[in-house]
């Protein structure tokens, strides 16, 4: 039963994590490999917000992720728009920027552990005999709003569809009167916005490390990878099957097996169906 | 002759080359105000170039191939839409003006659903037009209605071709180019969309060129013709006009 719970929190806590990443990667086809970092940065932003300049909790934390968004679509506007259509380049771009933003922060001072962010609520519940904090819940919670929003905004929003058709044919969608940049913007922008939600929901339950965001990037990789890229359903049902693995190991085997799970299914997946669970691309293209 | 000279979009004197190989030669053409102007001509004549060239995916096509250090393409001449000159615009600005391409090999979003595509197609329409455009994609189309939650990449060529046009329509066109409707297609559905580009024309008075490599299907539905060879106009003239020339029937139209 402990197991269980822990499980689907754990699981809910890797589709926040990976959420922005896949729909910035997955859907509009942007790879962000800055997704940790911003992760990062928006706990580190939040802090400071709070602590330095005593703005309320609330405030803080849309301020952060408004920074997030910001600096998701200068990271495209300024660099990824150079090197659009080279998807190796993109990610060497974005990943060195990730790395940049981490090892600044690091260098600003961002170690120990006195940088921790309050839950918003305290508290336990017992859910059939195994005690849950009200942080745990909140999280449940906000990660289900969160699926079902986006699910919303990618099915029956003019930008949402727009999302997904540069995704999968960006000229077939220039001649329709999409700009491809802006709608690229925006997802980066987006997502990144959503690895800072993710940070300021997540990170409550331990410390901001730098370390934190090489993880984040981890999982998010791997969720997508698992889930298949362009595939919403995929990157849901990938956290939970990662999510379960996880707890499993560590209840079992060690506390520190967690990022070994995640990059055991990357392998993994690779080597068995390199598309992904979810990924039909292949199938598609084949047809043709 | 005096309606006729009632003209949306000009080509003038256009030449695009790959390098240093020409694949669009001095091209001058007019299209007439709801009208369907044809364009023949094999493989590499250069149907595919100058449907780019006038939709705008030319520029982005140079873009990325200068950004990947690929072939260098260099464009001249002049592209008139409604006497404003478009050669510089971005393809999405052009899709605002009006000029939406249909393009070669349907290109659709292959896993969302049909509906879905059609929907992406109207994100320059506003509601009414889109509901408005959308009913009458399947009055055109009727096996449309039933497939519509499907998803497009797996219905057949010409079901796809439906949405690919149905979806051009729904960018509200005023200059919709079609780039090789009917390739791969069986006679039987062939015909039929010859007939459904034709009703198209006359209900909604929209501007159509067509490009097309073999013409038999289309000529009885096109207004002007032009044949296209190694990228010059080797001859135009009205669909009598190409009809009585025995050569061009011999090359270009398998009579």
């Amino acid at each position: 039963m402990e197991l269980l719970i822990y499980g689907l929190i754990n699981s809910i806590s890797l589709v926040l994590m990976s959420i922005g990443f896949a729909l910035a990667y997955g859907v509009s086809r942007v790879p962000n490999f800055a997704h940790g970092a911003l992760y990062i940065l928006s706990g580190y932003l939040t802090w400071i917000f709070l602590n330095r300049l005593q703005m309320p909790y609330v405030l803080a934390i849309i301020m952060s992720l408004l920074v997030a968004a910001c600096i998701g679509a200068m990271l495209y506007r300024s660099i990824l728009i150079r090197v659009r259509g080279m998807p190796i380049s993109e990610i060497i771009a974005s990943f060195g920027v990730g790395v940049a933003i981490l090892e600044l922060l690091r260098w600003f001072g961002l170690r120990g552990t006195t940088y921790m962010l309050p839950p918003f609520a305290k508290g336990m519940v017992y859910i059939g005999g195994v005690p849950v904090d009200l942080q745990r819940l909140i999280i449940v919670g906000a990660g289900i709003a969160v699926v079902a929003l986006l699910w919303f905004f990618t099915h029956y929003t003019k930008i949402g569809l727009a999302l997904r058709a540069i995704a999968q044919n960006e000229r077939a969608a220039m001649v329709l009167g999409i700009n491809a940049d802006l709608v690229a913007t925006i997802s980066v922008a987006l997502g990144s916005a959503l690895a800072g939600l993710a940070a300021v929901l997540l990170l409550p339950l331990g410390n901001i490390t730098v370390q934190t965001g090489y993880e984040v990037l981890i999982f998010a990789i791997a969720v997508s990878v698992c889930g298949g890229l362009g595939s919403w359903g995929g990157a849901v049902v990938a956290s939970f099957l990662i999510g379960l693995a996880q707890i499993t190991t560590v209840t079992y085997i060690a506390s520190h097996y967690h990022l070994v799970v995640a990059m055991l299914t990357i392998i993994l997946i690779l080597i068995l169906k390199p598309s992904g669970l979810f990924g039909r691309q292949k199938e598609l293209e084949e047809r043709v | 002759m005096s309606s006729n000279d009632d003209w949306v979009l000009e080509v003038r004197d256009l030449m695009v080359f790959y390098e240093n190989a020409l694949a669009v030669n001095n091209i001058s053409l007019k299209c007439r105000t709801g009208q369907i102007t044809g364009i023949f001509g094999a493989n590499s004549a250069g149907k595919s170039t100058l449907m780019h060239t006038i939709s705008g995916v030319m520029l982005d096509i140079k873009k990325k191939e200068a950004m990947t250090g690929g072939e260098r393409i260099t464009l001249f001449g002049a592209i008139n839409f409604n006497e404003e000159d478009i050669q510089n615009l971005q393809p999405h600005k052009r899709a605002r003006k009006g000029i939406v391409l249909c393009p070669e090999r349907r290109q659709l979003f292959t896993e969302s659903s049909a509906l879905e595509n059609l929907k992406i197609g109207g994100y320059l329409a506003d509601k009414a037009q889109a509901k408005k455009t959308l009913a009458y994609i399947f009055q055109l189309f009727p096996e449309l209605q039933k497939l519509k939650n499907r998803e497009a990449g797996f219905l057949s060529g010409g079901e796809q071709q439906m949405i690919a046009i149905g979806r051009a329509l729904m960018a509200q066109p005023k200059m919709l180019l079609l780039d090789e409707p009917l390739l791969g297609l069986a006679p039987s559905i062939e015909t039929r969309l010859a007939k459904a580009i034709n009703e198209i024309k006359q209900q909604t008075g929209i501007t159509i060129l067509l490009g097309e490599q073999y013409a038999r299907p289309v000529l009885p539905i096109i207004d002007y013709g032009y044949v296209l060879e190694n990228g010059s106009i080797v001859m135009e003239g009205t669909a009598e006009d190409l009809m009585n020339n025995p050569d061009v029937l011999s090359a270009y139209f398998g009579m």
